[in-house]
């Protein structure tokens, strides 16, 4: 509701993201990271479908990653080079998998809805980590790049900056899905559905339906990401279907911003970065307070902990709401207040 | 419809029905009848089973015996959003709304639960207009000023009143109040009470009512029946009622 008001800003914001590897200091590296950052962007917003706007928390969500991600590794070594054909594929896998986990995590609420998903994730990682078809504990590596049009091959165009602007495109389309999705029927459902579950089946509302959807749909956002992931880095292993990466899903959306679609995305982005800035500049923290780079290997984490709590902590309403307050000094509660109402 | 708003026959039967919860009798062997277009009560002390009555008829719970019926079909079991979808509203003892949401949008999701969306892939992208129906409920309930206010922002009044304009949202044939007036003050009672009897003859609505307050079970009831530790011990029109020795007795044995 209150994102509408904020809705030029977006596009402001895709633009520069649009104009953004025109800059000198764009290179490479950073459009790799450029990349990661958008993509699980895409991860964290699919999450906040979920989590936001429905009251769910999916202890689950490595598992619609990592399947994304498998789908186009298996069809890349396979020889099938079209990007648009692995996104479709990962699309039906994750989609066919969400519904089974919908399903039957949809029976239980709270806790226990995020137990099931976590428990259904564990045996997907647990069958990638030890099927040796798939690489086993290596996954598949080594993979040759995808197609984003059948005649402009992988290496005409420099193949930092297409996959870059794929991502990109790929994120304003989920954004515009989910925007419209959150303002339409089955969205305001959804919300409904958050606010107070029982009395939502009292007005007629299959509330179990609403949840399986919401799922394949959060579900499938995730899937679309993991599909792009093997795209950059040639590869895809059993590490991405880890519950920590659940786990971070989970943390990107509360840093960001939960239920605005907007803030998970500076989220994710924010997460992945600085977790990269941290790692790059840990080494020369450690010579700075003496240690030695092996035996500081851990302080890096350390420091990028303290900032998240710190976040969480100061920053009740994520990122957004931050820069929200600092922008605006219009606090959504200090909203029309009809003056003299009716008590 | 083709239903003929004829006052006399009956919209909801429930037949000898029976419930538990462990060793208590909550209800046992219950008739009732409750006919097109009157405002019925059900009155009783304190776990008398007025409350686990609706909730069966509702579908919350499946009663162990006994049959209900509406418009003659058997809805007996049927989940809570089924039951709805035949044409049973409820309102909640305790206010039960969208609390961090504002009035409009609480309405507004109820409205548009009957909107030719629901169900139908198009709810993915569409939204069907409410608005003028929202408007009207809330306007009728005089909160038509609190619209972009948050729910539980509202006085308990007022969220009383949004909760039966939930349930009317809904477009019920049938209307379950259970002590609407709950938590008023005398001077809220009377308006209230007013207000109810208004809107549900204007909408040409059945009402079966769980109340507390004698003077508005008196004012309001067609016909009024008394529920005691789970068996109904007498049924007539109020003033039949108020001189029944078993509800006198009922009543000042019982354990108010």
């Amino acid at each position: 509701m209150s994102s509408t008001r904020f809705g030029w800003r977006v596009w402001v914001v895709f633009a520069a993201l649009a104009v953004l590897p025109a800059f000198p200091f764009m290179t490479g590296y950073r459009l790799n990271l450029a990349f990661d950052a958008l993509l699980f962007g895409i991860v964290a917003m699919g999450l906040d479908l979920l989590m936001g706007y429905t009251g769910l928390v999916s202890f689950g969500h490595a598992a619609f990653l990592g399947l994304g991600a498998y789908s186009t590794a298996i069809l890349l070594e396979r020889g099938v080079r079209s990007l648009w054909l692995c996104l479709l594929v990962a699309i039906v896998v994750v989609g066919l998998y969400a519904l089974v986990v919908g399903y039957f995590a949809t029976t239980r609420r709270g806790i226990y809805f995020a137990l099931l998903t976590l428990i259904f994730a564990e045996v997907v990682y647990t069958f990638f980590r030890y099927t040796m078809t798939f690489g086993g504990s290596d996954g598949i590596q080594g993979l040759e790049a995808a197609w984003v049009l059948p005649a402009v091959p992988a290496s005409a165009i420099d193949s930092p900056l297409k996959n870059y602007y794929t991502v990109l495109v790929l994120l304003l389309l989920a954004y515009v899905a989910c925007r419209v999705l959150t303002d339409s029927h089955f969205g305001r459902v959804l919300i409904a559905i958050r606010e107070n579950e029982d009395r939502a089946r009292f007005l007629g509302y299959n509330v179990r339906r609403y949840k399986m959807g919401v799922c394949v749909i959060s579900a499938l956002l995730t899937g679309v990401a993991g599909a792009l992931y093997p795209v950059r880095l040639a590869n895809a292993t059993p590490d991405l279907l880890l519950w920590t990466v659940s786990g971070e899903a989970i943390v990107m959306v509360m840093i960001g911003g939960i239920g605005t679609l907007v803030g998970p995305v500076i989220g994710g982005a924010f997460f992945i970065v600085l977790q990269e800035e941290v790692s790059t500049y840990a080494p020369k923290i450690y010579q700075a307070v003496g240690l030695s780079a092996d035996k500081g290997v851990g302080l890096h984490f350390l420091i990028i902990g303290v900032i998240l709590v710190l976040i969480v902590l100061f920053m009740p309403k994520g990122l957004l709401g931050a820069v929200r307050a600092v922008g605006l000094r219009r606090p959504r509660s200090m909203a029309p207040a009809p003056a003299g109402g009716s008590e | 419809m083709s239903h003929p708003a004829s006052d006399g026959r009956p919209i909801l039967r429930v037949e000898q029905v029976s419930k538990s919860f462990g060793a208590l009798a909550a209800l046992t062997r219950v008739d009732l009848e409750v006919r097109q277009g009157e405002v019925f009560s059900l009155i009783g002390p304190n776990g008398a089973g007025k409350s686990t009555l609706f909730n069966v008829i509702t579908g919350l719970y499946p009663p162990e015996a006994g049959r209900v019926l509406f418009l003659g079909d058997e809805i007996t079991g049927l989940a809570p959003e089924a039951v709805n979808r035949r044409g049973i509203a409820k309102t909640f003892q305790i206010t039960n709304i969208f609390p961090e949401i504002s009035v409009f949008d609480n309405v507004r999701v109820a409205a548009q639960s009957r909107a030719p969306e629901e169900g139908r892939l198009g709810a993915l992208w569409r939204v069907a207009d409410v608005g003028a129906e929202v408007t009207a409920l809330l306007t009728a309930f005089n909160l038509a000023g609190r619209a972009d206010e948050r729910a539980h922002n509202l006085s308990h009044g007022e969220q009383r009143y949004l909760e039966i304009c939930l349930a009317l949202a809904t477009r019920p044939r049938l209307l379950l109040l259970d002590e609407p007036t709950a938590g008023m003050t005398p001077g809220e009672t009377r308006a209230a009470t007013e207000l109810i009897r208004r809107v549900a003859a204007e909408r040409g609505l059945t009402v079966l009512l769980i109340e507390h307050d004698m003077s508005v079970v008196m004012g309001i009831s067609n016909r009024v029946a008394v529920l005691h530790f789970g068996e109904k011990i007498a049924e007539g029109t109020p003033e039949a009622i108020r001189s029944d020795p078993r509800v006198i007795e009922a009543y000042l044995g019982g354990a108010d």
